[in-house]
């Protein structure tokens, strides 16, 4: 904060990036195939999303450094309670703010002790993805630096978006 | 008493370092909703901002389990409701992708104009409230006067004025009529010279500039790491559109650019929203001129809708950022999932990091230039 | 939390002890026409109370728009939004905060009964604001209308004054 008056930016005639390629309305090759995580390309037009991965849950960390490291951001984490089949899903969505890519990476956890490692040492994000999370489906996100309520109430022990919750 | 001694014992100099927990919210003038913000200050430095939200948790992903789709669509005008029209379409716009329905390019210009008049709607407000917080009473009131203007517009063909429910599954409910028309082209002409006028009134400013400028430096790295987007990853210099990045509707064959700002202050992201008004005007303008005639809605639309089962993504440029839809279905009518990833969770996710040492009075200019309504973070 | 009914009609009744006659209906008047509301925009509809305060729809002109941050410093609280049980606790806290007299304006069809948000199952919202505080005027839509705010404010003046002091437009 100096004394002096600092110049108006001027008004932009072009983005200050190149803007990012407009993407071919073909599947695009998959631009990840150098990972060494399960990539498969998905029907942009019927998914809403490029890039599909099924991991292990021990390996969403791995996979998360690895969409770092290509320069993805994380878009959001979320659950879904398979009750049917004993098991909940953590979905990771990432997208890419240079390329405009759609990766999602997927992970099956047993619903009697859904346990999954955090993402929050890679995206610091992924914090307050992963207290919302447990807070709707009870996910325990294992190193997670706190995991109090964070759209329930503080003393809320009950996690309303699994499939057998009454209120 | 000692008067002469420069330091006496239990004077302010002399005593320990103390931080405190300044408690803002819920209820406060300057945080857009119910915010609560847990602040540990160091007189007037923020140490530490820890934001508490849930104070408007409306169950919206419960409810969609338990509404069909079309019984869901007043919900997707509630989550952000300043930007009410955007969320509807990507809303929508997963439903058709999913079932493959094809929306008539009339009722994808309509969708494109009210979109767009909704984000001026928005911005409007954003500008009136953001200098209300820094103090300066006058422009809400003119932003409220154009914002009349345009919700008199969108009152005439849907209804409502803040929580439209206008876009169906396979185009609109309603055609556009000539009045809307006139009206429309009559408020880009009354508007140009409205930004002139705030830019001299306001961005001009000398004690706005002050206020602004250098304060609440966000890096594009910063942005990454969080996942913010919108005008704030466009203020730290990142082009980073979904009308570009993943296009939708017919933004493809509109002409716009995307303003973007390098130096990452609060200022930049003032500039990047007054400058997204004039590229709104600038859509509606040519939507208008290409705006073909035809139906409004698509022919086969089933009555009850049932998805195939898997995962549906749509992802839409609300005004404050990136909102995208995530569906589950189960071939029910109703979704087995709703999942909405919202922009202002992820801009108010990095103000913890982005607000250590700055004054208090900075940390709420930070706050207001990320433009939060606290719904959307809640849902 | 479960407000006492009978207790708040039997202070009612007896307060204030002494009654003055004409000076109580100057009182009144003073009072109708210099309400002074509480900032207290929870989701949508408060959007709808910052346009009744703008320009066009303009509160200022009967009397209320001088919007108090403290409670301490506001006799009308217009509860406008969707009520959660995690905010309970704290509108509970602003209401106690104002001192008497006081009114309630109930905004929107959250404030009155949950609005769009009660279905079976529902977890995190009070089905409206009179389950807390007793609520003096309701005023329904979602959201409402300027004009129906500034309806619910004269309606207001009219339970305070005994007369309604504006013309009421009768719909065609």
């Amino acid at each position: 904060m100096n004394g002096k008056d600092t110049p108006l930016a001027p008004a932009p005639a072009a983005p200050a990036t190149p803007a990012p390629a407009a993407p071919a309305p073909e599947p695009r090759p998959n631009p990840l195939a150098h990972l060494p995580l399960p990539f498969q390309t998905a029907d942009y037009s019927l998914k809403g999303y490029h890039l599909d991965a099924t991991v292990q849950p021990g390996q969403v960390v791995l996979a998360a450094q690895l969409m770092d490291r290509e320069g993805f951001s994380l878009d959001t984490i979320t659950g879904v309670d398979w009750l049917a089949q004993g098991q909940m899903e953590v979905v990771y969505d990432y997208f890419h703010p240079g390329r405009g890519f759609r990766a999602v990476v997927r992970a099956r956890i047993p619903r009697e002790n859904p346990e999954i490692p955090t993402l929050s040492q890679v995206f610091p994000g992924a914090n307050w993805h992963e207290r919302e999370t447990h807070d709707f489906f009870g996910i325990r996100f294992l190193g997670h630096p706190d995991l109090s309520p964070f759209l329930l109430p503080e003393d809320a022990d009950y996690h309303p978006l699994r499939k057998d919750f009454t209120a | 008493m000692i008067v002469n001694e420069p330091n006496p014992p239990g004077s302010a100099a002399t005593a320990p370092n103390e931080t405190f927990v300044l408690n803002l919210g819920p209820q406060h003038p300057a945080t857009h909703g119910v915010l609560r913000v847990k602040m540990t200050m160091d007189g007037e430095c923020v140490l530490r901002a820890e934001p508490v939200c849930g104070y408007i948790h409306r169950m919206q992903e419960k409810m969609g389990e338990n509404r069909t789709y079309a019984q869901y669509l007043p919900n997707t005008s509630r989550i952000d409701y300043l930007s009410a029209m955007t969320y509807t379409h990507a809303f929508v716009g997963a439903v058709e992708r999913a079932a493959r329905i094809q929306v008539p390019p009339r009722a994808e210009y309509i969708r494109v104009i009210t979109s767009e008049l909704n984000r001026i709607s928005s911005h409007l407000v954003w500008w009136g409230a953001f200098l209300l917080d820094l103090g300066g009473f006058t422009p809400l009131l003119y932003a409220f006067d154009d914002r009349e203007m345009i919700l008199d517009l969108l009152e005439g063909i849907t209804g409502a004025r803040l929580t439209y429910c206008y876009y169906r599954f396979g185009g609109l409910y309603n055609d556009v009529d000539e009045t809307f028309l006139k009206g429309t082209r009559q408020f880009v002409l009354h508007m140009r010279p409205r930004l002139k006028m705030y830019r001299a009134l306001v961005t001009d400013n000398v004690i706005l500039r002050k206020r602004l400028i250098g304060i609440g430096p966000i890096s594009p790295e910063l942005c990454r790491k969080y996942g913010a987007t919108g005008p704030v990853i466009r203020g730290s210099g990142v082009a980073y559109d979904v009308r570009k990045a993943e296009p939708y509707s017919v933004y493809p064959e509109l002409d716009f650019d995307i303003p973007a700002f390098p130096e990452g202050d609060s200022m930049a992201r003032y500039l990047v929203r007054m400058e997204e008004i004039a590229q709104s005007l600038r859509l509606i303008e040519q939507a208008l001129d290409k705006l073909p005639a035809g139906p409004v809605m698509a022919e086969k639309v089933p009555r009850v809708l049932k998805l195939p089962a898997g995962d549906y993504c749509y992802a839409v440029e609300a005004a404050r950022g990136r909102f995208m839809v995530r569906l589950v279905s189960d071939n029910k009518e109703i979704p087995y999932r709703v999942k909405l990833r919202t922009p202002c969770l992820s801009n108010l996710s990095l103000f913890e990091e982005a607000s250590r040492g700055m004054l208090l009075a900075d940390a709420l200019a930070l706050m207001g230039s990320l433009d939060l309504v606290i719904p959307d973070i809640d849902r | 939390m479960e407000t006492q009914p009978d207790l708040c009609q039997l202070v009612k009744d007896c307060s204030p002890i002494v009654r003055f006659g004409l000076l109580d209906d100057w009182l009144a008047l003073a009072r109708a026409n210099s309400l002074w509301p509480l900032t207290f925009g929870l989701a949508c509809c408060a959007i709808e109370m910052m346009a009744a305060g703008a320009s066009r729809f303009d509160l200022a002109r009967f009397g209320a728009e001088v919007f108090r941050p403290s409670p301490r410093q506001a006799d009308v609280m217009i509860v406008a939004g969707t009520i959660n049980k995690k905010m309970a606790g704290a509108v509970k806290t602003l209401y106690d905060q104002m001192p008497e007299p006081k009114w309630v304006i109930a905004m929107g069809n959250c404030a009155i009964s949950g609005g769009p948000f009660v279905f079976p199952g529902q977890y995190a919202v009070v089905e409206g604001v009179d389950k807390l505080f007793p609520v003096d005027v309701f005023i329904p839509g979602c959201p409402p209308r300027p004009e129906a705010l500034i309806d619910g404010i004269l309606k207001l003046e009219e339970k305070l004054t005994g007369k309604r002091r504006w013309p009421r437009v009768k719909p065609e």
